[in-house]
């Protein structure tokens, strides 16, 4: 036997474990487009709901007259508040201590919110009989604005809560305010600036964008009503606390309700959220006896459920003559929409917005967030970035061009004084984070000398010459980010959805013959966790990736987690992976002893079995020892071979990565081309180098679209202005330039495998690398700031300002 | 959303003038028009059947007239509703230089849409508004033109 067994190396590679570039396990399913996502879902007697959305932003209701909608053959019911009321339904609590309405209750609050709900034999039918709901209105004064929110006179439009003073995170000081949410010291820092050598200040405006995930929410709703289960199928990030939400709201009993996940197309924040379809959904189910399926269409989803960031952030930067950062002053108002439903752990209603230092060793700093309400649709969500961290990525990174900018300082050598020094780790910043681990210089100076830093700023400089002399009319912008997140929420200390603690989990069961299932608390969306959860398992438990069947997202069957989004699957559930994994391999270690009669202390652990020291030809293998825990009666052990780790993160993870982006921009059409993209990240371990490449490309595509034409705007009347995918930039291969991609690695000090995360670092970097090469290309014209998306027509209106166009 | 035009009317303008309050007229000349009832001299109540790019939906509305500038000058404010396919409302002032036998018409016309025309409609709306209003004042100046030769001939109808 023992001639037979490859040698060590071999058996590295047959595990596929940690750093092998696996290729997707689930790629073979989704590219035969034998997904199985929720439209796919189909039930006997499924019924269909769609809503009658209002047309206004801003407007009370007068009547709903359902009668010619109801006379449409194939049309079962059509909902109202008034029909929720009576089962307390008609509103919903929010993730951020708000409520919400699940059905307009009197009045609407932004346009595209939900009326009534239809419930028709056919999707073609709900959508036909949700045009003969007749619904009055009488139309109220509409603010975008989240400043004219705040003026004296403004229009109330909160009514249900004009009087209350005290709201879920302090008091409230104007009718339409929700929350000031404050850290750091504001005297000290306000002293510092007042006293600075150089203080650059700007308003920097992180516009609103969606996730606009392709496959839109949905849900199907089944109500048993012969053994009392509901079963919910839907598009959820996080299926446990949707149960925890449905049974809390419905009055249902915990073990009666089955959430199910299936394959998910794409969530980036946006499926985090309780909508009302799901609730409209589940009432319509059990009142008709009946499945019921709702799925958004694409205006549905771009109008009405959760968007991302809308946050107008005042900065202050001071510094001394020689570029010494001594102090960070930031206001933020954030536009919430008409209910304050952002995603955030509840201690946090700006989320994580305070790792707004950066990577940044910065003395002292205050940051205030003033949460505003207008009419606008709900949401906040984060939107491919942990909590508001890619906001504060971009108000930082922002402020630190603005301030090279005023010193007349290289931005390169501006962020190299200032970096946290690799010594300084674990560094405490002024706002209060321990940042765990990093190299910041290391990274900087890999990704200057990878790009010629200094040759394109050559370039750069004789483009300029040429363009003076008339030459040419296109301009060269080199757009740097150093950026540091903070993901894997979180210490259940002070992270909670709920009241739900944010720890994540992993239950493993090893097959007599030597395979495996590892369930999750978390749910993938994309990010590919069957094949890189099953690779940080073989690495400890010695079974090859390929043996071990990954499964999420069935409430019934998962173990209990807090979802997959703020990239803390890896930080979270990953470390729960490994320590379960880490279970296991201790009663195998028992196990083996016994099957070698050795003690346990003289066996040692190499790739895929137990040795006994100092005899390598003595060993079992985690296949013999499965086997054995099934068919062998040992001495004061239990049969079988399970385990379960739930895991509470001592602290948060923070990636770090350093990105260039290189770009022409013909002043006259306001086209940019973007020619070069360079990304460096340091996420920790790598798991699987090929998915965080692909990772990596996704992200910074994404952040291509929001950095340069993608947003949700509204009209003067609350029209939105961006509700399809004609408006609503979405790039194709078309748009999308070449990325090259590139790596530090740092392993988190405090992480089973030393991992950080990574799928949401290309957005919180992507962002301000484009748009800082956009204005660092007008930076000698002396634009300051230029609000993103930073679209043609903008560019153009933005060197049109300059005198750029003769 | 502005549109502004003017048109030259091949008849004189106190018949222009009756035509502009004759609901007959207008509803042949209105785009869509289904239905078009009198309340008064100054009130109209209409159905509209509208086709915006994606967007078709029958629109109910009121226009009240303002003729106190009358014959020269007089105008209009209406709203309607779509149901699910949005909302609009506006305003018209319309002028009627007297030029003989023929009339000059000016037109400044604001009007402000909402719901999903607005959003699936917008880069289509004014396009289409000034088709519309093309098309109205075409089939009108017709309809005034055949009614201005009728005039002429024995009484046939009503």
């Amino acid at each position: 036997m023992n001639d037979m067994t490859p040698n060590r190396e071999e058996r590295v590679a047959n595990l596929k474990g940690l750093g092998c570039k696996r290729k997707r396990v689930e790629d073979a399913r989704f590219t035969q487009g034998k997904g199985n996502y929720v439209d796919d879902i189909k039930l006997p007697g499924m019924l269909f709901g769609d809503f009658v959305r209002s047309p206004y932003a801003h407007a009370r209701i007068k009547s709903i007259n359902a009668e010619a909608a109801l006379a449409l053959p194939g049309v079962i019911a059509v909902l109202t508040a008034k029909d929720l009321e009576p089962l307390g339904l008609h509103w919903m609590p929010t993730l951020a201590g708000d409520k919400q309405m699940v059905l307009a209750d009197g009045k609407v609050l932004f346009q595209g919110q939900e009326v009534a709900f239809v419930v028709a034999s056919d999707r073609y039918v709900a959508a036909d009989a949700i045009e003969l709901v007749e619904v009055e209105y009488d139309d109220l004064p509409v603010i975008t604005d989240p400043f004219k929110a705040l003026e004296d006179g403004a229009t109330v439009l909160r009514e249900d809560i004009a009087d209350k003073k005290e709201g879920a995170h302090g008091p409230r000081r104007h009718h339409n305010h929700i929350f000031l949410w404050e850290e750091g010291n504001k005297a000290a820092t306000e002293a510092v600036i007042s006293s600075a050598d150089v203080v650059a200040e700007e308003m920097v405006y992180y516009h609103r964008t969606h996730p606009c995930p392709l496959e839109t929410c949905g849900c199907v709703a089944s109500m048993d009503k012969i053994n009392g289960k509901l079963t919910l199928y839907g598009t959820f990030q996080a299926p446990h606390v949707v149960r925890t939400v449905a049974s809390l709201l419905s009055g249902i009993d915990e073990h009666n309700i089955r959430v199910v996940s299936p394959d998910i197309g794409g969530g980036f924040g946006n499926k985090v959220g309780v909508y009302p379809g799901y609730v409209c959904s589940i009432v319509a189910s059990i009142v008709t006896g009946k499945p019921v399926k709702w799925i958004e269409d694409r205006m549905d989803n771009l109008m009405a459920t959760a968007f991302a960031r809308d946050y107008w952030m005042q900065g202050k930067i001071a510094a001394t003559k020689e570029g010494k950062i001594t102090g960070l002053w930031c206001h933020v108002t954030a536009d919430h929409g008409a209910f304050d439903a952002c995603a955030d752990p509840t201690k946090y209603p700006a989320g994580f917005f305070h790792i707004c230092t950066g990577s940044y060793d910065i003395p002292v700093a205050y940051v205030g967030v003033d949460g505003v309400y207008t009419n606008k649709a709900p949401g906040g969500v984060a939107y491919r970035c942990s909590f508001r961290v890619t906001e504060a990525a971009y108000f930082i990174e922002r402020m630190i061009e603005i301030l090279a900018q005023k010193l007349d300082m290289d931005a390169a050598e501006l962020r190299r004084i200032n970096f946290i020094r690799k010594e300084q780790f674990p560094y405490h910043s002024a706002l209060g984070w321990e940042y765990d681990s990093g190299d910041y210089h290391t990274a900087w100076d890999k990704a200057l000398e990878a790009v010629d830093y200094k040759g394109l700023r050559k370039e750069q400089a004789e483009r300029l010459e040429a363009f003076k002399r008339g030459e040419t009319r296109k301009l060269m912008g080199i757009g740097l980010t150093f950026f540091t997140e903070i993901v894997g929420a979180g210490p259940v200390k002070n992270c909670d959805i709920l009241g739900m603690g944010m720890f994540d989990s992993c239950e493993i069961r090893i097959h007599p013959t030597g395979s495996a299932i590892a369930r999750l608390g978390t749910i993938s969306q994309g990010q590919g966790h069957a094949t890189t959860f099953a690779q940080i398992l073989a690495s400890e438990i010695g079974i090859s990736a390929d043996k071990i069947t990954v499964e999420e997202g069935d409430t019934d069957t998962a173990p209990y987690g807090l979802g997959t989004y703020g990239s803390r699957s890896t930080p979270v559930a990953g470390a729960a992976t490994a320590l379960a994994g880490r279970k296991i391999r201790a009663k195998a270690q028992m196990i083996a002893a016994y099957l070698l009669e050795v003690h346990d202390n003289d066996l040692e652990w190499d790739v895929d079995r137990f040795v006994v020291k100092g005899a390598p030809e003595r060993f079992k293998t985690m296949a013999e020892i499965a086997y054995a825990s099934y068919n062998q009666a040992i001495p004061g052990l239990e049969p079988g071979l399970e385990a379960v780790s739930y895991y509470d993160p001592p602290n948060m993870t923070y990636p770090f990565g350093a990105y260039i982006c290189v770009m022409d921009i013909d002043v006259d059409t306001g086209v940019a081309d973007i020619r070069q993209f360079y990304a460096l990240d340091d996420c920790g371990t790598r798991i699987n180098p090929m998915v965080i490449e692909g990772q990596v490309h996704g992200g910074l595509t994404e952040a291509l679209a929001i950095a340069m034409g993608q947003e949700i705007a509204y009209d003067e009347m609350g029209n939105v202005k961006t509700g399809t995918l004609m408006d609503f930039f979405l790039p194709t291969a078309w748009e999308t330039p070449n990325y090259v991609t590139d790596h530090t690695e740092t392993p988190s000090p405090h992480h089973p495998i030393g991992a950080k995360g990574v799928g949401e670092s290309p957005n919180v970097g992507g962002v301000p690398a484009f748009s800082n090469a956009v204005h660092d290309a007008f930076r000698a014209f002396g634009l300051k700031q230029s609000h993103m998306p930073h679209d043609h027509w903008r560019i153009w209106k933005t060197a049109n300002k300059l005198g750029l166009h003769g | 959303m502005e549109l502004k035009e003017e048109i030259l009317i091949p008849a004189p303008r106190d018949q222009v003038y009756a035509a502009l309050n004759d609901p007959e007229i207008l509803k042949e000349s209105i785009p869509g028009c289904e239905e078009l009832i009198k309340h008064s001299d100054t009130e109209l109540e209409a159905k509209v059947v509208l086709k915006i790019g994606p967007v078709k939906a029958r629109f109910g509305g009121n226009v009240t007239l303002d003729p106190s500038g009358a014959p020269e000058q007089f105008s209009l404010t209406g709203e309607g509703s779509g149901g699910a396919a949005g909302f609009a409302k506006g305003s018209a002032t319309v002028e009627l230089e007297d030029r003989g036998a023929e009339t000059l018409l000016r037109y400044d016309a604001k009007a402000e849409i909402g719901g999903k025309l607005a959003q699936l409609g917008s880069r289509l709306v004014q396009s289409t508004a000034k088709k519309l209003a093309a098309k109205f004042f075409a089939t009108f100046a017709e309809k005034v033109t055949q009614a201005q030769n009728q005039e002429g001939e024995p009484a046939e109808t009503a």
